[in-house]
């Protein structure tokens, strides 16, 4: 079975117990072995390897010698057609007949050997570089688990009263928090611009004499003038609060001001 | 050269040195791991860890106990997964059995300072996106 497998397999096997934790130990379990069943097949497959070769070596060098034993076999032959002797030309053609069979079988059976080699080079290299993702695949189980180790300090850090949740959700929650925060306080601010910039209204008022403090000398002159008309409708109000045709209560004019202090 | 969790923390301590908004922790234990809080994304808690040449760059994206909609969680990060480029969701385990969807980024200990800064950048910025996606499948 293929390491997925094995591990997908170790999930369903565990996903309903309470210790999920085992999962990672016996992920680890199963990659250790699968490492070194790898390794001790590539240990094998380079011993192979190595053996065939080594035939290949010695098959090549029999081949070598086959040849020159062969062009040795032809010059006897051309010498010796040469000189009009046939019979020692036959004779010697029929030494070289089966080294020629040989050879041809010797040659082929090198091919083969060549081609094992090859398939058993790929294989090595290929077990290699799963070797080398197998050891990856181990780093990575291991730093997730250093992860959750780190993440479950910090986490019973924070499970006292002062807990902070630390996850994402949690910093969303925070981060509005934080805009609103920030929202409320631009608002405030603006408001307490308006309120410090509502001189124009203010002017109005003290120019009208209906602002308390209003201490410009047409507003006293007014007062004056027209005694009847004002101290019954002060009375009964707050400071600051301005009675309007309506009948609506402008508070805000005032009150932002006092939140504030 | 390759880079060891202490030198992970030197280098990031120093980087952020001049910075309020980011706080560089040692997590120590069996193994040690790196915490950097994130002020900027509402005080993200990212890890890092190394085992071998491997780096995790992790964030807890919830806890499992918060999602209210387990299935369609899943299916939503399935079909994330493949077209987020920069970070992967997963379920993982913690030492104490709680259960944890997380985001997390992998990295080669051959990689300098900054590509590790990088990505804990990228993972925060991702993650926040990601927490504001899913909100629906959360309590």
């Amino acid at each position: 079975m293929s390491i997925f497998g094995k591990l997908v397999t170790l999930f369903r096997g565990t996903a309903h117990e309470a210790g999920e934790k085992i999962v990672d130990a016996k992920a680890l379990t199963i990659l250790d072995q699968e490492i070194r069943d790898a390794a001790t097949q590539l240990d094998r497959s380079k011993v192979d390897l190595a053996r065939l070769m080594g035939q290949s070596k010695l098959s090549e060098n029999e081949i070598g010698a086959r040849d020159r034993k062969i062009a040795e076999y032809s010059r006897y032959i051309e010498g010796a057609l040469a000189k009009g002797d046939e019979a020692l030309a036959l004779q010697v053609a029929e030494k070289m007949a089966p080294l020629e069979t040989e050879q041809n079988a010797a040659r082929e059976s090198k091919g083969h050997l060549d081609q094992s080699i090859a398939t058993l080079r790929a294989t090595v290299s290929k077990t290699e570089s799963r070797l080398k993702q197998m050891r990856a695949q181990v780093d990575q189980v291991k730093a997730t688990d250093t992860v959750q180790r780190a993440q479950a300090a910090i986490a019973a850090r924070h499970s006292g009263t002062n807990s902070k949740m630390s996850s994402a959700l949690g910093s969303l929650e925070r981060i509005k928090a934080r805009q609103a925060q920030q929202g409320a306080q631009m608002l405030a601010a603006e408001e307490l611009e308006t309120d410090a910039g509502d001189g124009d209204l203010n002017r109005k008022l003290a120019a009208a004499g209906l602002l308390e403090d209003s201490s410009s000398a047409a507003a006293v002159l007014a007062r004056f003038k027209q005694p009847r008309q004002l101290p019954q409708q002060s009375a009964g109000l707050l400071p600051g609060t301005v009675p309007v045709a309506d009948g609506d209560v402008l508070v805000g004019v005032i009150t932002p001001r006092d939140s504030h202090n | 050269m390759s880079l060891s969790i202490h030198d992970i923390h030197a280098q990031l301590t120093q980087r952020y040195a001049d910075d309020d908004g980011v706080r560089v922790e040692l997590i120590e234990g069996l193994t040690p791991a790196v915490m950097v809080e994130l002020e900027e994304y509402g005080d993200l808690d990212i890890i890092v860890a190394s085992s071998g040449e491997q780096i995790v760059v992790s964030t807890i994206l919830v806890p499992a106990s918060q999602v209210k909609d387990v299935a369609g969680l899943n299916a939503a990060c399935m079909r994330l997964n493949p077209i987020n480029p920069l970070s992967n969701l997963g379920i993982t385990t913690d030492a104490d059995g709680v259960e944890n969807y997380v985001v997390f980024g992998e990295l080669s200990t051959r990689s300098g300072i900054d590509a590790i800064d990088e990505e804990i950048q990228a993972l925060a910025a991702n993650t926040i996106d990601a927490v504001e996606a899913l909100r629906p499948y959360f309590d």
